[in-house]
């Protein structure tokens, strides 16, 4: 139990940590990388309460898929992050004035919070216990069932996602060559090779 | 382990939105961008359908996926008038996005795809449903507003949007995150439950709540989350603008009403004051900020934003009158913008969008027709009797006197005073003014058609105004009989 | 089908307007002419039905304004006293568009004009229909709009430009006085339908109200101001000085709307709301009072007018004199039924008039027209029935209408009806006088015999001699298509009043009116009239006949008279010829004044203080305002965001420092 305890306050430190080094790093490539870093730990933050397939999605899709293409498109674009920064000292003091005022307000709020028994009662979702079930069989039968609605407004989501990057960036230029398999594919011999007979000595 | 009941014919509507978006969208993709005719009225098509199950459903609430989709007489009410702005709106673009080069099928589908989100948020009866049909409206606007990729302000108005709309989507989440801490659910009904059963709501359901409006109040573009309004109406192409001006604000407004009364309808007297100071800090700058702009489609963002601070009493007002005339208020907004906005399609010199103001002077000379339409709907907007702008303020006062905002009801009719002037300005500009260069004289069929509809409406509502009256107490009623049950 | 009496014009009316071009002038004439004859015998039915055979009903068309306790409807409210006003309303309508037909042949606005008429026709048909004030008021100025275009139709000429402005504003003061009674009506009894209205009326009598410490009664108060109203549709003494210049218009809108039906919404009103009336005696007496003198007073301008339709105007003005102070005197049966013949009698002589004017092109001024009865048979036979009725001769129809109202008059046996009485007998005569006149200057001796200068004759037929003017012009008689209407007519102004007078006033008439009209019994001054004592009878027909005597003496037998007494007593010639100054009296009381405030206000008030204060007051801080929230839009995202933040950071601090919630 203690030791449960020590991993969560280790890995939570390390969390927040990293997610006010994201903000704070000057170079923004390791900006990207306490982002995974912060990922990381929380996949350890789930898997410490038993979430196992959360973690190895947080893992997987956020870590191996969308952090490194943050990585790629911050290296790839040439943006000088530290003139886009100049304005950050000018409304420093405000800023931090209404930062400090709501990170009190909200603190003073989370400290009035208790946990009634009715409400962990409401918040339990009508899943079986975990060791009775695994996390993926569990989530899946929650997903396609009770929350089918959300889950289809998810994907129409993605649909306009995907859409809207195809439509943003692609762009049909002229004069481009492209493969056209088909056309590869249905080529013969003929069409391609011409075979000449040439006789040693004599030239064509 | 109970199994929730689907009832998928509760949400027909959507269900026919969604296919026909993507029906069309493989129909483009294989058709390629000269289809774009044909998938417009396909959407056009799609939204008449939707509209007619909208309009035949069966009345009474009813609930479905786990109660997270209610369907009841106010979601009917504001289906119908999402779905006709957002016909409006596909129409008026027709022949914009043929002249300017716009003319992807992505377009359309985009825009069908956005009402569907709409459709999601009216009927939204849980914190998740509500942040998905908000984030599918959003995100399909967002890309819409950058449609002309090669167009420095469009792409700029996009990003802005796309980025502040972000943060709004942060301030929402966190919002819906406390309020389902300290609830402990995210179910409307539920958390009206809940509130019901305790005798003083918590600080931090409060703040939650704070958040929580502030994120549909960038939605609905009050202040002060209105600072996006102006520079996107302006740079995003002006259909696009025209549509962002009717059908978004109607869904969202809908929205707002059903997330207040039907969850918190136990607390009405803390979320009120929020409500009030967003109604009156919009109306103000509504008012004060259009007089000097000199872009017609800036003004016109100013002036929605009054519009909405105008609308925002009947949500202060709270009960069914309230809610009534708010939604009194959308249809006949609906009609006076779309009309306007008709209007400054029309603004064009040889083949170029003009967006000046004062490229309006001495269309009473130029085009007669045209410059008495938009003036009858600058006479509307400023609330001129018997205008329909007249009675949809007219409402919205009465709903806030008798809930006793007498102040809130007094800032209101000093903020049409002033809101006046620059409504008028334009209609002395179209009249006593020397004549700018004359606009193209080809308007073409469908513009014609809203702007016939569209005035024909503001000038007579007064006398048929007996079943939109009608239908918005039933809706109205419906929406609070909801929030206390 | 009361649906389709009222809608029928409208529908025609906006055919004719909109489509004009499209239908053509004969297309725009039959649609108007159509709609507006059908909907005329669909209002003779319906008088059978509701008036003959008692068949009263309400047509509820659609829910109107609902806001709060205001609730408006709008229906259609058919009773007796609608059906009579029905019958009028589109007989006269159908007959003048028929004879407009004619008439205007020669005008290049011919559906503009026709879907003017028909606008009119619609805007009377909503008023005598209302169900509530409100509805009421909509027809009020729905006609007043229609007047208002009509005078000016010819919008050529500045005279008809001032005298439709004239009209509408003197009819805007009736109307401020109207609008009000209604605000009062629905104060006072929370309504504003008439079945409501009139149900809680009697339970208001006699109460008062204090206004500036004086202790006034309601009822009183409530029917002065709707006769305010009145009075300014009606043309009654002072708000009179609108209706002879009206008569710029077309002379089938001056027989239409100034003579037959609109100038009669005045009288309807206060026959409409007799059931509030009854309970207002004083009110009543001011009706009688100011009826009466108008009836004494246009009659002896009319003495003194040589313009063809100034003289029928004044004489209407007087008719609806007798109307009024029947009216006044509780006969309002006898009101109505002076309306229902008037409108007979006035609309052949108006539209006659337009005959004799037509056939002089355009010509106006009886002093330059004479001899035509040998040129116009016709018009001179109709001419004098309207006349003999007018001048209520017996057994035409203005006869009996005339005579009970002046029985009634007298069998009130109050002062003020005898006040009505004398000023009516004296009316009278005055009536037959200047008929007659008109009859002998028009139609009898020379042509132009009694034309003053020549510089005064506006057409510049200077070339033409004296003499030979009519003949210059081949005098003619009107078409078939003006003729037809003036002898249906001309039947009317013969029977209306024989046929009919049972039904309004005589013993049928409690059965007739139903609840329509409601007198209290004490008040029963038509019954008493009955019983008035012959010589009261027979004055009216004697003050008629000696009232024929007197111009058959002054312009037959002595045509010299009139000039000599003229000239002799210039003052009062001068008085009369000038309208007892009337005109100008308000032009140096009110015009001039107004002008002198409004240039006062113009260069001192909005110049000096308003422009003085604005630019560098209100005006100029809600500019700089403006321009201060403007620049907050300074365009980027992170302000905006911050922005966004504070407003977030603000209501969350709200909601701590004033401790709501737990």
């Amino acid at each position: 139990m203690v030791l449960q305890g020590l991993v969560f306050y280790v890995f939570a430190f390390i969390t927040v940590a990293a997610g006010c080094m994201v903000v704070a790093a000057r170079n923004p490539v390791h900006s990207v990388l306490f982002l995974i870093l912060a990922f990381f730990t929380s996949a350890g933050l789930f898997v410490l309460i038993g979430a196992e397939f959360l973690a190895m999605i947080l893992v997987i899709v956020y870590v191996g898929a969308v952090a490194v293409l943050f990585l790629f498109v911050v290296m790839m674009l040439d943006i000088n992050f530290v003139e886009l920064r100049e304005g950050f000292l000018q409304y420093l003091p405000i800023g931090a004035l209404i930062g400090l005022i709501l990170l009190i307000e909200l603190l003073l709020v989370l400290g009035g919070m208790r946990l009634t028994p009715e409400l962990t009662r409401q918040t339990a979702a009508p899943i079986a216990a975990l060791a009775a079930e695994s996390n993926t069989h569990a989530l899946g039968q929650v997903l396609y069932t009770r929350y089918i609605y959300l889950f289809q407004a998810a994907g129409m989501l993605l649909l306009v996602a995907m859409i809207g990057a195809i439509v943003l960036t692609l762009r049909s230029r002229e004069g481009v060559r492209r493969q056209a398999i088909a056309r590869q594919v249905g080529r013969r011999r003929e069409e391609a090779v011409e075979l000449k007979q040439v006789q040693p000595g004599q030239g064509v | 382990m109970a199994q929730p009941s689907h009832d998928f014919a509760l949400a027909a509507p959507e269900m026919v939105l969604a296919a026909a978006a993507m029906l069309l969208l493989m129909f483009g993709a294989f058709r390629g961008n000269q289809a774009t005719r044909v998938v417009a009225w396909g959407a056009l098509a799609a939204l008449a359908i939707a509209l007619v199950l909208v309009l035949q459903a069966p009345a009474g609430r009813a609930v479905s996926f786990a109660d997270m989709f209610v369907v009841d007489g106010f979601a009917h009410f504001a289906k119908a008038l999402v779905l006709l702005a957002a016909a409006l709106g596909i129409v008026m673009s027709l022949g914009f996005i043929r002249r300017e080069g716009m003319e992807r099928f992505e377009y359309p589908v985009l825009l069908l795809l956005a009402t569907l989100g709409m459709l999601m948020m009216v009927s939204a009866n849980d914190l998740l449903a509500l942040y998905l049909g908000i984030e599918l409206q959003s995100l399909a606007l967002y890309v819409v507003a950058a449609f002309q990729r090669d167009n420095l302000r469009a792409s700029e108005a996009g990003l802005k949007y796309f980025v502040l709309g972000a943060v709004a989507s942060g301030m929402l989440l966190y919002g819906c995150s406390l309020i389902y801490g300290f609830t402990g659910t995210t179910g409307f009904d539920a958390i009206a439950a809940t509130l019901k059963a305790q005798p003083e709501p918590p600080l931090g359901l409060i703040v939650g709540i704070v958040f929580l409006t502030a994120g549909l109040a960038f939605k609905v573009s009050a202040v002060p989350f209105h600072m996006w309004t102006p520079d996107v109406y302006e740079g995003a192409p002006t259909p696009v603008t025209a549509f962002f001006a009717i059908a978004p604000k109607v869904a969202a407004l809908a929205l707002f009403c059903r997330a207040m009364l039907t969850p918190f309808a136990a607390i009405v007297a803390d979320w009120q004051q929020i409500v009030v100071f967003l109604a009156i800090a919009s109306m103000l700058l509504g008012a004060f900020a259009a007089i000097g702009q000199n872009n017609i489609k800036r003004l016109m963002a100013y002036s929605s934003i009054g519009h909405v601070g105008y609308a925002l009493i009947g949500l202060a007002a709270g009960g069914a009158g309230g809610i009534q005339a708010i939604l009194i208020y959308l249809a006949i907004y609906v009609a006076m913008n779309a009309g306007t906005f008709a209007c400054i399609l029309c603004m064009r010199v040889r083949g170029d969008m003009v967006e000046g103001v004062g490229d309006l002077a001495g269309l009473g000379r130029n085009q007669p027709l045209l410059a008495l339409a938009l003036a009858i709907f600058m006479f509307s907007m400023a609330g001129v009797p018997p205008l329909a702008g007249f009675f949809g303020k007219f409402y919205v006062f009465v709903a806030a006197i008798e809930a006793k905002l007498y102040v809130l009801a007094v800032i209101g009719v000093l903020a049409s005073a002033v809101g006046a002037y620059y409504y008028l300005r334009i209609v002395k500009l179209m009249y006593f003014d020397e004549p700018a260069e004359a606009f193209e004289r080809r308007v073409g069929g469908e513009m014609a058609a809203v702007l016939v509809v569209t005035a024909l409406f503001v000038v007579v509502f007064a006398l048929f105004a007996a079943p939109i009256l009608d239908g918005a107490g039933t809706a109205a009623q419906a929406l609070v009989a909801g929030g206390k049950g | 089908m009361y649906v389709a009496i009222v809608f029928l014009p409208l529908f025609a009316s906006m055919l004719a307007g909109f489509f004009g071009r499209l239908l053509g002038d004969r297309g725009a004439q039959l649609i108007t002419c159509g709609a507006v004859s059908l909907a005329a015998l669909l209002s003779l039915y319906a008088f059978y039905d509701v008036a003959i055979l008692g068949h009263t009903q309400k047509v509820q068309l659609f829910e109107w304004i609902d806001s709060g306790s205001f609730e408006v409807a709008w229906a259609l409210r058919i009773d007796q006293l609608t059906a009579v006003m029905l019958v009028v309303v589109c007989g006269v309508s159908a007959l003048v568009h028929i004879y407009s037909i004619g008439y205007m042949a020669e005008d290049p606005h011919i559906p503009r004009f026709m879907s003017y008429l028909s606008l009119f026709t619609f805007a009377m048909l909503m008023l005598v229909t209302a169900d509530n004030l409100v509805q009421l008021f909509f027809g009020w100025e729905g006609v007043g709009l229609a007047s208002y275009l009509l005078i000016g139709f010819w919008y050529e000429r500045p005279s008809a430009n001032a005298a439709a402005i004239k009209a509408f504003l003197v009819n805007r003061i009736g109307d401020f006085g109207f609008a009000l009674g209604i605000f009062g009506v629905f104060l006072v009894f929370d309504s504003v339908a008439f079945d409501q209205v009139f149900k809680s009326a009697p339970g208001m009598a006699g109460r008062s109200f204090e206004f500036l410490g004086w202790q006034v009664d309601i009822m009183t108060t409530l029917c002065l101001l709707l006769f305010v109203g009145a009075m300014g549709k009606s043309a009654q003494v002072p708000l009179h000085t609108w209706l002879p210049d009206a008569m710029e218009g077309p002379t089938p809108v001056s027989a239409l709307i100034h003579a037959a039906t609109m100038v009669t919404a005045g009288v309807f009103l206060v026959a409409r709301f007799s059931p509030m009336f009854e309970y207002a005696p004083n009110a009543l007496a001011v009706v009688a009072v100011v009826g009466a003198f108008t009836a004494f007073f246009a009659g002896t301008i009319g003495l003194a007018q040589n313009d063809i339709k100034r003289v029928i105007a004044y004489s209407t003005c007087s008719q609806l004199g007798y109307m009024f102070f029947a009216a006044g005197v509780h006969a309002y049966g006898a009101a109505i039924f002076h309306l229902f013949t008037h409108a007979f009698f006035k609309a052949l002589l108006f539209l006659s008039a337009g005959a004799v004017i037509h056939a002089m092109h355009h010509e106006q001024d009886m002093r330059i027209m004479g001899g035509l009865r040998h040129h116009l048979k016709r018009t001179y036979v109709l001419f004098w029935i309207g006349s003999l009725a007018l001048a209520g001769l017996p057994f035409f129809a203005g006869y009996f209408s005339k005579d009970i109202i002046l029985e009634a008059a007298w069998a009130v046996h109050t002062g003020v009806g005898n006040f009505a009485f004398v000023l009516g007998l004296a009316a009278a005569v005055l009536t037959a006088f200047y008929s007659w006149r008109l009859i002998f200057m028009t139609f009898h001796g020379q042509p132009g015999a009694r034309a003053p200068g020549r510089a005064a004759h506006p057409h510049g037929h200077d070339t033409h001699g004296h003499g030979s003017h009519g003949e210059a012009h081949a005098i003619h008689e009107a078409p078939p298509v003006m003729m037809i209407p003036l002898y249906i007519l001309a039947l009317g102004a013969i029977f209306a009043g024989l046929a009919f007078s049972d039904y309004f006033v005589g013993a049928g008439r409690e059965a007739f009116w139903g609840e329509a009209i409601k007198v209290l019994p004490e008040n029963d001054s038509i019954e008493a009239a009955h019983h008035a004592p012959l010589w009261v009878k027979l004055a009216p027909v004697a003050a008629g006949l000696i009232g024929i005597l007197a111009a058959w003496y002054g312009y037959i037998r002595r045509p010299g008279l009139p000039g000599e007494l003229a000239h002799t007593h210039a003052e009062a010639y001068r008085f009369l010829l000038n309208k007892w100054y009337f005109d100008e009296i308000y032009e140096f009381f009110l015009v001039r004044p107004a002008k002198w405030l409004g240039r006062l206000l113009w260069k001192g008030g909005d110049g000096r203080i308003i422009d003085g204060f604005g630019p560098d007051g209100i005006a100029a801080s809600v500019l700089d305002l403006a321009r201060r929230t403007s620049l907050l839009q300074t365009g980027f995202v992170y302000h905006y965001a911050f922005a966004m933040l504070i407003g977030v950071a603000i209501l969350v601090t709200w909601y701590f420092a004033t401790g709501h919630g737990g």
